[in-house]
């Protein structure tokens, strides 16, 4: 008896403390939203308010006036679908050539694939700049999207799920006289389809936090992405930037925005999928 | 009667086509799967495997990426920067980052398991806020942070001073602006770790834990001697993996530091962006590029050939 009501305080005291470590890990996203909504005195005041005095929406209508918000924000969300449509199909069309295609040298091709994905962006950017120029695809979308087309990742991720379906089935439809187009989109697609939305998640969220890809092949103010939006509004502050840190703040709580709304939809499917896949 | 059809038409039209147009067609389909795996290796081709030999290539050129002669000048990239301070210095900034964050990142990570480890909605969800960070981009963190660490009127110094400390300039000065990137780092890489480290958990066997008990096991030999030993290879994993991704530390520099005070956080990736897109020097921020890539290489293999070793003797 005694026993159990010693098991039941630690459990109360763990969740107290859980909930403790929770809230200090979501303050720094807190701390943004409330100061996004102060007013510029009530960021210098000498004791800060933990909950603004009154909320100063007008710091997000601010944002918009003080750089090209909805541009930025327009071009996040080019670069992000246009990476969404090529990596995914480039990663349907190899992940069913691997899983269930047959051909000469699969297995070594498919170990370049895997190699990928020891190399960093930052042991290829200079050729592949000098490329883009050469193009004159410097500054332009191309740049953004095309060079990275093939996710190592999302084809490896991909190739796990379509291997582990049933192959009779395909066989069932490839007699019928199905085409590999139909066959990937018609039924591995669908088969895999939590693995397939699951990708298109981890693609979006990378894209539009993506940072030294668009800083590189960029470099027109038309052509920036949020994050390179924000970077310089920040640097474009001369002297106290504490006075305009509130409407950094707004700008950055409507550029995580699609983000949290993203994760919070998908957190079960996100958790698993990095819990299984980063472990083989 | 839609079966018979189809045979119908199949054998009409293998009846008509020639055999070299069969052979042809045979011939065309043994690589037609080779042909949907061609974008995505094409892809690489072009933007992973030759750039790649392009930049070492560059390496042993004296490259400026703004005049467009290029001379062979063999090794001296390589000469220059081994033997210059500066390239010691970055090395020690990036490592000093580095083991910090990794260190911080696991045991804080693995505590955090062991606390969440409970099967319940609500800790599902308390979950899923501190793994959130991870997704956060470090850009919009990096400016959260650097609006805590305010020398005037950052909450970081409204806390030191409740405790009648000076207020302290975190980003300015050379002593405390590396400890203030990892924390950044460690705030949005410890959800990651905790659920990775669950994963591995949930994988131990319960009948382990009631064998030992029955044997008179108390709780911190039960960690000791089974917890951490099953756990190892996920540790292993993400030691490299987190020690791989930290050494490419750039976003929070360039945004929170841009390498400053006085050089101290010029951590290798950043010093390589600014010899390539400051300084122009394309060889010699070739060169940094292949040094660290093989820096890189030497880490993924030890990491391959420990988990085989592992995979050996415990088979």
């Amino acid at each position: 008896m005694a026993g159990q009501r010693n098991s039941k305080a630690v459990g109360v005291i763990r969740l107290v403390l859980a909930a403790a470590v929770t809230l200090l890990i979501l303050f720094p996203v807190y701390w943004m939203v409330v100061s996004s909504l102060k007013t510029q005195s009530e960021m210098r005041l000498a004791v800060p308010t933990l909950w603004p005095e009154g909320f100063a929406w007008e710091n997000y209508a601010e944002a918009f006036r003080v750089i090209p918000y909805a541009r930025y924000f327009g071009n996040t969300l080019i670069m992000s679908v246009g990476l969404i449509i090529l990596q995914l199909n480039v990663a349907l069309w190899a992940a069913y050539a691997f899983a269930k295609g047959r051909f000469w040298g699969k297995e070594l091709l498919f170990l370049l694939i895997l190699a990928a994905l020891i190399v960093p962006d930052q042991v290829t950017f200079i050729p592949i700049y000098v490329m883009m120029s050469n193009l004159s695809w410097l500054d332009t979308f191309w740049a953004l999207i095309v060079p990275n087309g093939a996710s190592a990742f999302g084809i490896f991720l991909l190739r796990q799920a379509f291997k582990s379906l049933n192959n009779d089935v395909l066989e069932a439809a490839r007699v019928d006289g199905a085409g590999r187009f139909a066959l990937i989109y018609k039924m591995l697609l669908p088969m895999a389809l939590p693995t397939v939305v699951t990708l298109v998640v981890l693609i979006f969220i990378s894209s539009w936090n993506s940072y030294f890809w668009p800083l590189i092949m960029t470099n027109s103010s038309d052509m920036r992405v949020l994050t390179i939006g924000i970077a310089f509004l920040r640097d474009s502050i001369a002297g106290d930037e504490a006075m305009y840190f509130h409407i950094i703040m707004a700008a950055s709580v409507m550029a995580i925005l699609p983000i949290i709304i993203v994760y919070s939809l998908m957190q079960k499917h996100i958790v698993a999928a990095m819990a299984n896949s980063t472990f083989k | 009667m839609r079966m018979s059809n189809k045979t119908n038409t199949k054998q009409a039209a293998s009846v008509r086509t020639p055999a070299s147009v069969r052979n042809w067609r045979t011939a065309l389909e043994k690589w037609k799967d080779f042909l949907f795996a061609f974008p995505a290796l094409a892809l690489l081709a072009v933007f992973l495997y030759y750039p790649l030999g392009n930049s070492f290539y560059i390496s042993f050129t004296n490259w400026n990426m703004t005049r467009p002669d290029k001379k062979f000048v063999g090794i001296d990239n390589y000469t220059y920067l081994l033997g210059h301070e500066d390239f010691y210095q970055s090395l020690k900034i990036t490592f000093t980052y580095t083991i910090m964050d990794v260190v911080l990142t696991l045991v804080i990570g693995l505590l955090l398991a062991l606390m969440f480890n409970v099967s319940s909605r609500l800790y599902a969800f308390m979950r899923g806020i501190i793994f959130m960070p991870y997704y956060i981009s470090m850009v919009i963190a990096a400016m959260v942070f650097i609006w805590i660490y305010n020398g005037k009127y950052g909450l970081l110094n409204r806390v030191v001073s409740l405790f009648g400390l000076d207020p302290v300039e975190w980003l300015i000065n050379s002593q405390t602006v590396l400890p203030a990137l990892v924390v950044v780092s460690v705030w949005k890489g410890v959800g990651f770790a905790m659920i990775l480290f669950i994963a591995g958990l949930r994988s131990i066997p319960s009948d382990y834990y009631e064998a030992a008990a029955i044997d008179g096991a108390n709780r911190w030999m039960l960690f000791r001697y089974i917890t951490l030993p099953l756990l190892s290879p996920m540790t292993l994993f993400l030691v490299i993996t987190t020690f791989i991704s930290s050494m490419q530390v750039f976003q929070s520099i360039d945004i929170m530091t841009n390498g400053g005070p006085l050089q101290s956080t010029n951590a290798i990736v950043y010093w390589i962006y600014t010899m390539a897109f400051s300084q122009f020097r394309t060889g010699r921020a070739s060169a940094l590029i292949m040094i660290f890539f093989v820096i890189i290489l030497l880490l993924t293999a030890l990491q391959w050939l420990i988990s085989r070793k592992k995979v050996h003797y415990e088979g």
